[in-house]
Parts: structure tokens; sequence; C-alpha cells
């Protein structure tokens, strides 16, 4: 017979609730469940009501993160035999909630923009020129900050976008810094004069609860706290290079 | 349901579709889980200032002759005083081994040409630092510079 388990469920409907509310279910679970399985079961098999975000469930699409348990988690990673017998699952912190467990992505793509996160070039290289060569080294001084999923696990657990609305966040940010440590992009100036301007990188404290949760091991904090430096270098330079020759 | 964040953190520029709740802030901040090192972290600003305000009270009674400052000398024989300055040498303690554990991945891949050491190399390092300094200070303390 399967173990059963108990989800507290945060419900919320904004056409009919005021606010949220938790609604709990009982179900039976399998030993290799992971915590989605037991979302899709509810919705499957009790309440086709209940909305939550999936997709790949293999930890590549990042649309399933969710508070398990108080804590930023991605739900199709996550075995449930790491929780004990009542689960709460609540849509990710600092978001606004769209429905149930589905937040409003907007404002990450909002930030996300606005870190160029893409090659920046003065001046775009002929077809006929061939590629951009990179050698392996290049590669690695960015590669970790490539693997990020957008999952937002990393905003859900952020004290400071708690407290700074313009907070860029971990994700933007170690993005921004992804293609500034890109051998082939030439737009770190730009990001830089980004990341000293408002939702500065300084509004970092370094809690470090960003790289904790990070499913993919991308470790947001090290890429903010290393895009300080860079912004600072950036600015301090500015004063004895000039911009326009480079 | 756990406390309210800001109610614009994570809010679009533009118009949104339809009507959201607010979001809520982690369960666990400011005083359970993880969080309680980093609240900790941030409070032991309390502790610099008071001892920043001890501090400036020495140098006043330096500047203001020999009674000033071995009256001092008696008042900071007082157990509280002796407890703060206790409370003071755990939290630089505490401060200290959370930025040496932070210190060596905040830094850049390179800057310039110029690579930082591997980060177990540049924790050897702090913890080096940190025993030179302390034992220069002690010397010192001890009469044994100067």
């Amino acid at each position: 017979m399967a173990e059963k388990k108990t989800f507290e469920i945060t419900r919320f409907d904004p056409d009919r609730d005021e606010a949220p509310r938790t609604e709990t279910y009982e179900i039976p679970v399998e030993p290799d469940w992971k915590v989605l399985d037991a979302l899709n079961f509810i919705k499957d098999e009790i309440d086709s009501s209940l909305s939550h975000r999936w997709s790949c469930r293999m930890a590549v699409c990042g649309s399933c993160g969710m508070m398990v348990d108080g804590k930023p988690t991605l739900t199709c990673k996550k075995p449930l035999s790491e929780y004990g017998n009542r689960v709460s699952v609540a849509p990710l912190s600092n978001f606004p909630i769209v429905r149930d467990l589905v937040t409003e992505l907007d404002g990450f793509m909002d930030k996300f923009q606005k870190v160029k996160p893409w090659i920046v070039r003065a001046k775009e290289r002929a077809v006929e020129e061939g590629t951009h060569r990179q050698s392996p080294a290049e590669l690695e001084e960015f590669k970790q900050f490539s693997m990020c999923i957008n999952c937002m696990l990393c905003y859900a657990a952020c004290p400071v976008v708690t407290n700074e609305p313009d907070f860029l966040g971990p994700a933007a940010i170690a993005l921004g810094h992804r293609y500034n440590m890109d051998s082939r992009d030439q737009g770190s100036h730009e990001r830089n004069e980004i990341f000293r301007g408002e939702g500065t990188v300084f509004s970092c404290s370094y809690a470090n609860e960003c790289s904790e949760v990070c499913p993919k091991h991308v470790d947001p904090a090290a890429a903010v706290n290393q895009a300080k430096l860079n912004a600072v270098i950036d600015w301090a330079t500015s004063f004895v290079v000039s911009r326009e020759k480079e | 349901m756990a406390r309210a964040a800001h109610p614009d953190a994570m809010k679009p520029r533009g118009p949104q579709r339809t009507r959201t709740a607010p979001p809520t802030a982690p369960a666990e901040f400011p005083f359970a889980g993880r969080y309680r090192t980093y609240t900790l972290f941030d409070w032991t600003g309390i502790v610099y200032l008071l001892a920043g305000l001890v501090a400036l009270r020495v140098v006043w009674a330096l500047g203001s002759g020999e009674s000033a400052w071995s009256t001092l000398q008696q008042q900071l024989a007082n157990p509280l005083y002796l407890a703060f300055h206790a409370l003071s040498l755990v939290a630089v303690i505490f401060v200290g081994v959370r930025f040496f554990r932070l210190f060596p991945k905040a830094q850049p891949a390179r800057i310039g040409p110029v690579k930082p050491p591997p980060q177990p190399v540049l924790h050897a390092m702090l913890y080096a630092a940190w025993v030179v300094v302390s034992g220069g200070l002690a010397l010192v303390l001890a009469g044994g510079i100067f």
C-alpha cells in the first residue's frame, strides 16, 4: 500500500479570492516521486482547478520552481522522500501571485532585458570573416554563469529582492556578468553602467542565499560580487582610458 | 502565510494583465533557517557601532589628561565592559570567518591579464594574514615591540 502524505497548497483565484488561502490534500505517494509528481496527481485526480507551471520534468526548463516547506525548490528535481508527512507548497516568494502556484514573471523579464543578455559588438563581423573563435580557457571564465535555467529560485531566496524592488537581482546580474566575461563581447562598459546605476549591484549584501538554492550550481552570488569589482574597475579606468577609442 | 515582501517586489514596469496577490517574503526570513546567520551578521554592525563609540571615548580620555585616563581604565575593568569586549571578539571572529568563506569566490576570473590564485590558496592566505596580524598585535600589547 502506498504511503500517504498531506499537502498544504497555497490557492489563489484572482476572480474570487481577496487573498491567498491554503487548501489541504491527502494523497497516496510512490517512493520514487518528486514533489511535482504529487502536484500533478492532485491536479489529475483530485482538483483540476489547481494551477502550477511545469514542462520538461528534468531540471532544464526552470518552470516548476516553488516554495516547498518554505524553501525555493525546483519541484521536478526534489524527491518527495526528503520531506515528512506534511508538505507545504507555495508560489515563489518575492513574486506577485497570478493564480495558485503561478507567479507573475514580467517583472523578472524587465530586469533581464536591462542587462543586455546578448553579445554586443561595436561592429558586426562580416560572414566571410568566419566565426568568432574562443579558446577553452576563455570559455571557462564564464561557462558556470551560462548554466542558469531562469528558474528564479534565487529571486525567491534573496532578502534584497524582498526589500528593494529596483534591485536587478541575482540571475539577471549573473547573466550580464556572463556576457561581460565573454571574449566575443564588447558591451561590458554599457552593462557596467547599468550595474552601477538604477538597481545597482551594490545593493547586494552577499547573503549568499541565491547560490545556496541554485539547482544548477551557477553561484549567482559569486557573479554579483565579481560584477561589483568589475563595475568599480570599469568606473576607475574610464578616467584614464577613452571609451571612444576602444 | 509568510510576512509580506515589498509590495512592488518583482512588479512589472507595464500594467499587469490580471489582478495579482502581493508578493510574500521568504518564510524563513529573517530569523529562521540559514537567514538567521545572515541576520546575525547584519546585527554585528550594532556591536561595531558601540565599539566605535568606546574607541572615541578612549581617544577623548587620552586627550583629557592623566586622571581622565586612569578613571577610564578603572571603568574598562567593569565586568559589563569586559563582557562587551568579549562579545566584540566573538562578533569579529564570526564576521571574519564568514568573510573569509565568501571572499575567494567574489574575485573576478582575471583583472586584465592577472588571474587571482586558486580559491583554496586565497583561503589559506587570508587565514595566514589573520594569524600574522593577530600575532603582531599581541606582541605590541605584550610590550614585545615598541
